[in-house]
């Protein structure tokens, strides 16, 4: 509020209750949209001009193939975007044959529920979600970067590799959509996003559950009306799910599959999403940990004496963690939110269960992110910097390891979630 | 000092306080007076729940629909910091106040950095930092040149 008249300020603010204004206008501009009949699982993909590392296990039903910075990015998003995990997704028509098939969709941990924006989903024709008062629904969603994603919720028949299609509400990205509201600048693009869209597939079957369902004011769901926007309630049943969840089979969570990557890096790297633990004689978990989290899918890292709320975010492209004198931020220009040590520097953690068990400790590199930009790769299993507050374990903890993701309230032989596995 | 203000009486207390020393940032958090929590408050549509003395400070939290916040007041009465946490990241033109200004201004100068899911804006007189993830956003506002002496920047959160 800027008015100079406090007590007008004041009781303008007491019946005025949250304002904020969102601008935001035009429609996407670059789409790179592939309208093939994939089933979704690539093999063999090489790697045009350096390496690539790993394979995918090709053919089973409940599997997606994953490329980090590969043949699934889109090289239109991907500019200066190294540990960009991407998969594609069929998305159809409700209840017919008429699909699309989307790539550059960022594997997401660390969300809930599949966002595409409206430029690459020109092929296929989807309903709109009426809200409780008989609008549009429409969301926002937030990122830890500041940035949001705005458009309308619509229902979709979404298919996941070779499993059956299944309906299910997605969000629409189109920062033109009505007035967005409580948004910020919500990205208007996929060149600005650095995506075409985002699969969500962390602990949570939807992307906000009961907070949203039982109060408008919950800052993510909105009611549009022409050039009017409210902020509305929305059932767990029309806000946005986590596709896997609303899978009739293969449903209790993924494991994320990536290949082990050298120390200086790779140009990219193929592993797979495992719909599915315990279901199939190909997500049989073996050799695992079993990390029960909180409300907010967070666990605990202690690291060099202090203990800090932590997450597993394939959709982070670094390890992030409060500096310390063990390591120092970058000091060129431009990469100040980058670790740099002269030397890699090899770092123990440990993770914990929330409530401080099971623990176990964790090894992993933090390399010079100048070196590493600077050189022609693009998957990097020593990128790190600076992040207060916690512990955000992103893409290079992947590398190596097979993760299990384990969805609130569903059960498997690790356990009953939320929990985090490995 | 006044460390427990909540309820009407507040409105009121921030009104006089505002007219008497018309501080232009008093209807603001960040740099403002302990009574501007009250409008904050407001602003963000929250409730008071908690008042918690650590010390040299005291931290009022507000809880609104979709977000916790937590606001920082040095002995002197002057807010020096703001940490949140929740589905949103909060109004900032609202919690920073005078700062707000500079805030957007340095905002448009740092770069997008894409798959970085954490933002550090720097101004003159400002540092803002977001991070989280979906169901728990994170951050937090503070002027350096206000942190009261001894504390450390790692109390906010």
């Amino acid at each position: 509020m800027k008015s100079g008249n406090v007590c007008l300020a004041l009781l303008a603010l007491t019946l005025a209750a949250g304002c904020g204004s969102g601008g935001g206008s035009g429609a996407g501009s670059s789409t790179s949209t592939s309208t093939s009949t994939s089933t979704g699982s690539t093999t063999g993909t090489t790697g045009t001009t350096s390496s690539t590392t790993g394979t995918t296990s090709a053919a089973a039903g409940n599997v997606l193939a994953v490329t980090v910075n590969g043949s699934l990015c889109s090289s239109s998003t991907s500019d200066s975007y190294p540990n960009k995990p991407c998969v594609s997704v069929t998305v159809c028509t409700p209840g017919t044959a008429t699909c699309q098939t989307v790539n550059d969709i960022l594997l997401d941990t660390g969300s809930y529920g599949l966002r595409i924006f409206s430029t690459a989903l020109t092929g296929v024709s989807l309903t709109q979600v009426a809200s409780a008062g008989g609008g549009s629904l429409a969301e926002c969603a937030q990122f830890g970067d500041g940035s949001s994603l705005w458009g309308p919720v619509m229902t979709a028949d979404v298919i996941l590799g070779g499993e059956d299609a299944v309906q299910m509400p997605i969000q629409v990205v189109n920062a033109g959509f009505g007035t967005p509201t409580g948004c910020g600048t919500p990205d208007d693009s996929p060149a600005v996003a650095g995506f075409n869209g985002i699969l969500g597939v962390g602990l949570f079957p939807q992307d906000c559950g009961a907070g949203c369902a039982n109060s408008a004011n919950n800052g993510m769901y909105y009611s549009v009306s022409g050039t009017t926007t409210t902020a509305t309630i929305a059932s767990l049943a029309s806000q946005v799910a986590n596709p896997v969840a609303m899978l009739p089979v293969d449903n209790n969570g993924v494991i994320v599959q990536l290949p082990a990557v050298a120390a200086s890096g790779a140009g990219s790297a193929i592993g797979s999403l495992i719909l599915g633990i315990g279901t199939q004689a190909n997500n049989a978990p073996s050799s695992v940990t079993t990390y029960p989290s909180d409300q907010y899918a967070e666990f605990l890292t202690t690291y060099n004496g202090a203990s800090y709320p932590s997450f597993l975010d394939t959709g982070s492209n670094g390890l992030f963690f409060p500096s310390t004198s063990l390591v120092s931020a970058c000091t060129v220009s431009g990469f100040s939110d980058w670790f740099c040590p002269s030397t890699t520097r090899t770092l123990t953690a440990v993770n914990a269960g929330y409530t401080g068990s099971p623990s176990g400790t964790v090894s992993f590199s933090i390399g010079n992110a100048v070196t590493m930009f600077n050189s022609s790769y693009r998957v990097f299993p020593a990128l790190g910097g600076r992040m207060s507050g916690g512990f955000d374990w992103g893409l290079p903890f992947f590398l190596g390891r097979n993760v299990y993701v384990g969805i609130d309230g569903t059960t498997s032989s690790l356990g009953t979630g939320p929990y985090w596995a490995y | 000092m006044n460390n427990k203000i909540s309820g009407p009486w507040a409105w009121c207390i921030g009104c006089a306080v505002s007219m008497l020393i018309l501080a232009p940032r008093a209807d603001a958090a960040l740099g403002g007076t302990a009574a501007s929590v009250a409008s904050d408050r407001a602003a963000l549509s929250a409730v008071h729940r908690a008042t918690t003395v650590r010390g040299a400070y005291t931290v009022q939290e507000l809880q609104s629909g979709s977000t916790t916040v937590r606001e920082y007041v040095a002995a002197s009465g002057v807010v020096f910091a703001v940490a949140w946490n929740g589905r949103t990241h909060p109004d900032l033109a609202t919690l920073l106040g005078s700062y707000a200004g500079e805030y957007r201004a340095a905002l448009r100068q740092t770069p997008r950095k894409r798959g970085l899911r954490r933002q550090q804006v720097q101004s003159d007189q400002v540092v803002v930092e977001k991070w989280g993830h979906m169901r728990n956003l994170q951050g937090r506002a503070y002027s350096p040149a206000l942190l009261p002496s001894g504390v450390t920047i790692d109390e906010i959160r």
